[in-house]
């Protein structure tokens, strides 16, 4: 057992995988020598040599096309954002190249995009962003958000070896305040299953990624208050286990689904739409959100946080709620 | 189909290409004509929802993919049919009326019987069961990846530029395998204007990767000439700021576009990268048949491409160098013209797709796909 963060179990996911199949290799800009942004990469150019961890030029799109041409051949590549915002540029080869081959002509698209994503940090409208509903949106996306160092591993080994394209979403602001002992071993957490984070009986929150370590703070308050809160971890967005969250919301009847993008169009009004079609009957209340205001996200921290869906807004969320 | 004739040469052995090459790159160009000839008929009379004509592409298409061999690759757009019969058939089985003992290639040997890929080519144009998509997406949008064929082709979506990144991709693969296999890209000159061209060829630079970009410089993209497309003064001119070869050449004269390729693929297979050769042709036909836009050309300057028609060039040099006469020239062009006409009979009595390939699967089979398919709006039918 050791103590891994967030980050360190990506990089042993990466490092794991790598060892375990030639096939599998690395592109991303300044992820060779200097490891990456966020460090993310480091020590694995050492390891493997410039044409399995390869700088790239200054491009996204060209590196998810060229990343497509190499996975059509038997390669499984692994690409790194150096934000997510930048995946914008990157987004046409995303969503009408690699999001449709299979579909189209029945290629498998063995390949992972990850999205270091999110806010906290005061950076600004264009390092901040939670894009996932972009790529939710799309057929043929697996979008996954690990919360935990443990998922965060074992997810990004699943993705990895899963036959298809998986945007893989590492929020920033976890990277190294999420710590946890994990054991050696092939770690791996199946794709397309949540994961009940805490139970509870009165109202369920869905959530993922940093909204769900706020959502289990509020729902400790909530606790203290004599409201027990069933928090749902739902890691893969898409594909959707929606037994989990199913079971969760007629257990309880009544739903919290918070997440830090910005509320309109967010994933969240998928989430309300499928529990409104199939939990209706068992429903006790409104079909809440919480989420980010519709605005760009600001540069100032003051001004940031007063937007961010954290633990006082769930807690002031819940306890309306719970009345019902 | 019509009894052998080999060509008898009357001189010894002439410059330029190796006339097997020729024999074979001329039925290829006429089947390629052929197919377009049958396919503009039948989009002016409705037939066919939409046709974009190769006519005039053939040389470069076919010079420049003949000079590949097994497995290396070829990304193609909308007017490389004679780049996708290349490489996909073997001609001495197709017509072996026309070819002699020995044109059969190591490679040709490998292929899967061409008659059969031919009418899965034009089951995928119609829409049909048969094709290569079985009906979810149209004519050259899809790819055929066989290795134990030494076939490796990668079709287009419809925005152009996006290919010329993965293009780039496949020869990434070939450079971290260490084998010395080339990738040839396709591309039309407007969607050199995109920003993947740019992306593309930078990287191609800077990785020196195995690929060569053939822009097909028709000089028209749908209705926009090439005064609104570009500033310099030839694209090749952009090889040099990448960092790679370029090379123009005219791209009705097949031993100058062969010998342009062979170069280049020998950079590629020798380590030392890229290349991006463009081709000037004659714009023989509007954007897509009948939609206007040939119109907008002034008549004059059309009737100057019509008279620059690759096939009556490449013949002329045929029997300039007695390696066809007039007999033979008619005959291949009748047995191709044949070999289509079986080939699109075939495809239109064929079924339409089954409606279940609508709802196929977007995943492949694995965790991700299972989960998909439990979701209720898969279950519900969305
Ligand atoms: C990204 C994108 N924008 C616009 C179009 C619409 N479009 C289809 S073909 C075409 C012209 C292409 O010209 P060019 O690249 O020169 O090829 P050509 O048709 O002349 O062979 C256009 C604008 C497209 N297919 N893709
Ligand atoms: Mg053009």
């Amino acid at each position: 057992m050791a103590e891994t963060t967030y980050i360190d179990a990506i990089r042993r996911a990466l490092g794991e995988e790598m060892d375990r199949d030639e096939a599998v290799f690395l592109m991303g800009q300044d992820i060779a020598a200097f490891g990456g942004a966020f460090r993310a990469c480091k020590g694995l150019f050492e390891k493997h040599g410039r044409l399995r961890v390869i700088n790239t030029p200054l491009m996204e799109s060209g590196t998810v096309g060229a990343a497509l041409g190499a996975a059509l051949v038997g390669k499984r590549p692994v690409l790194e954002m150096q934000f997510a915002d930048f995946v914008s540029c990157g987004f046409n080869q995303i969503v009408n190249n690699v999001a449709k081959t299979y579909y189209r002509w029945e290629a498998p698209v063995p390949m992972v995009i990850r999205l270091p994503f999110g806010g906290g940090a005061g950076a600004g409208p264009f390092h901040s962003q939670s894009p996932e509903a972009w790529f939710a949106h799309t057929p043929g996306l697996c979008v996954v958000a690990p919360s935990t160092p443990r998922d965060a591993l074992g997810m990004l080994k699943a993705a990895i070896r899963d036959p298809n394209p998986v945007i893989y979403l590492e929020h920033r602001f976890l990277y190294r305040r999420e710590k946890e002992d994990l054991p050696e071993g092939d770690l791996l957490t199946p794709l397309g299953r949540a994961h009940v984070a805490r139970e509870g009986k009165h109202v369920t929150i869905l959530t993922w990624s940093w909204t769900l370590h706020e959502s289990l703070a509020a729902a400790e308050e909530l606790a203290k208050e004599g409201v027990s809160v069933e928090v749902v971890d739902l890691r893969t967005l898409s594909p959707l286990d929606e037994d989990t969250i199913f079971t969760s919301v007629r257990k309880t009847s009544k739903v919290l689904i918070v997440h830090e993008a910005t509320i309109t169009a967010g994933f969240g009004a998928e989430l309300a739409a499928r529990v409104a079609d199939q939990c209706f009957e068992w429903l006790d209340g409104p079909v809440r959100r919480v989420a980010y205001a519709d605005r760009p996200s600001p540069y100032n921290k003051k001004l940031e946080q007063s937007l961010l869906p954290g633990r006082e807004r769930i807690t002031a969320a819940l306890r309306k709620l719970a009345r019902y | 189909m019509a009894a052998s004739k080999p060509p008898q040469p009357l001189s010894p052995a002439p410059a330029g290409t190796d006339p097997r090459v020729l024999r074979r790159a001329h039925f290829l160009m006429r089947l390629s004509r052929a197919w377009d000839s049958r396919f503009e008929a039948m989009a002016r009379v409705g037939r066919i929802g939409r046709w974009y004509s190769a006519v005039g592409n053939e040389c470069t298409t076919v010079g420049t993919s003949l000079a590949l061999g097994a497995n290396d690759a070829i990304s193609t757009v909308h007017r490389d049919l004679g780049a996708v019969l290349t490489h996909y058939l073997d001609p001495t089985r197709l017509a072996p009326g026309l070819f002699e003992d020995g044109d059969q290639t190591e490679w040709d040997a490998l292929r899967p019987p061409p008659q059969a890929l031919l009418d899965q080519l034009a089951s995928q144009v119609f829409g049909r069961r048969g094709g290569f998509t079985r009906g979810v997406d149209r004519s050259f949008h899809y790819g055929l990846i066989k290795p134990e064929w030494g076939i490796r082709h990668v079709g287009m979506i419809s925005h152009l530029g996006s290919m010329i990144p993965v293009a780039a991709g496949l020869a990434l693969a070939n450079l971290q395998d260490g084998n010395d296999r080339a990738v040839l890209g396709f591309i039309g000159e407007g969607a050199t204007s995109q920003g993947d061209f740019h992306e593309a060829l930078n990287m191609a630079g800077v990785m020196k990767l195995p690929l060569i970009l053939v822009v097909e410089n028709n000089r028209y993209a749908f209705s926009t000439p090439l005064s609104e497309q570009y500033a310099c003064e030839k694209l090749s001119d952009r090889a040099p700021g990448y960092g790679i070869a370029g090379e123009t050449v005219d791209g009705l004269d097949f031993d100058a576009v062969h010998a342009a390729m062979n170069r280049a693929v020998q950079r590629a297979r020798t380590g030392e990268g890229a290349t991006l050769l463009e081709c000037m042709l004659p714009r023989m036909r509007g954007h897509a048949e009948g939609d206007g836009s040939y119109e907008l050309i002034p008549p004059a300057e059309r009737e100057e491409y019509l008279k620059q028609d690759p096939l009556v060039r490449f013949e002329a040099m045929l029997v300039d160098r007695a390696l066809a006469d007039v007999e033979r020239v008619k005959e291949v062009t009748e047995i191709a013209r044949g070999i289509i006409e079986d080939a699109v009979e075939r495809a239109m009595a064929t079924e339409e797709p089954l409606i279940d390939e609508a709802t196929r699967p977007v995943f492949a089979p694995g965790e991700v796909a299972t989960a998909f398919a439990r979701q209720s709006t898969e279950v519900t039918g969305g």
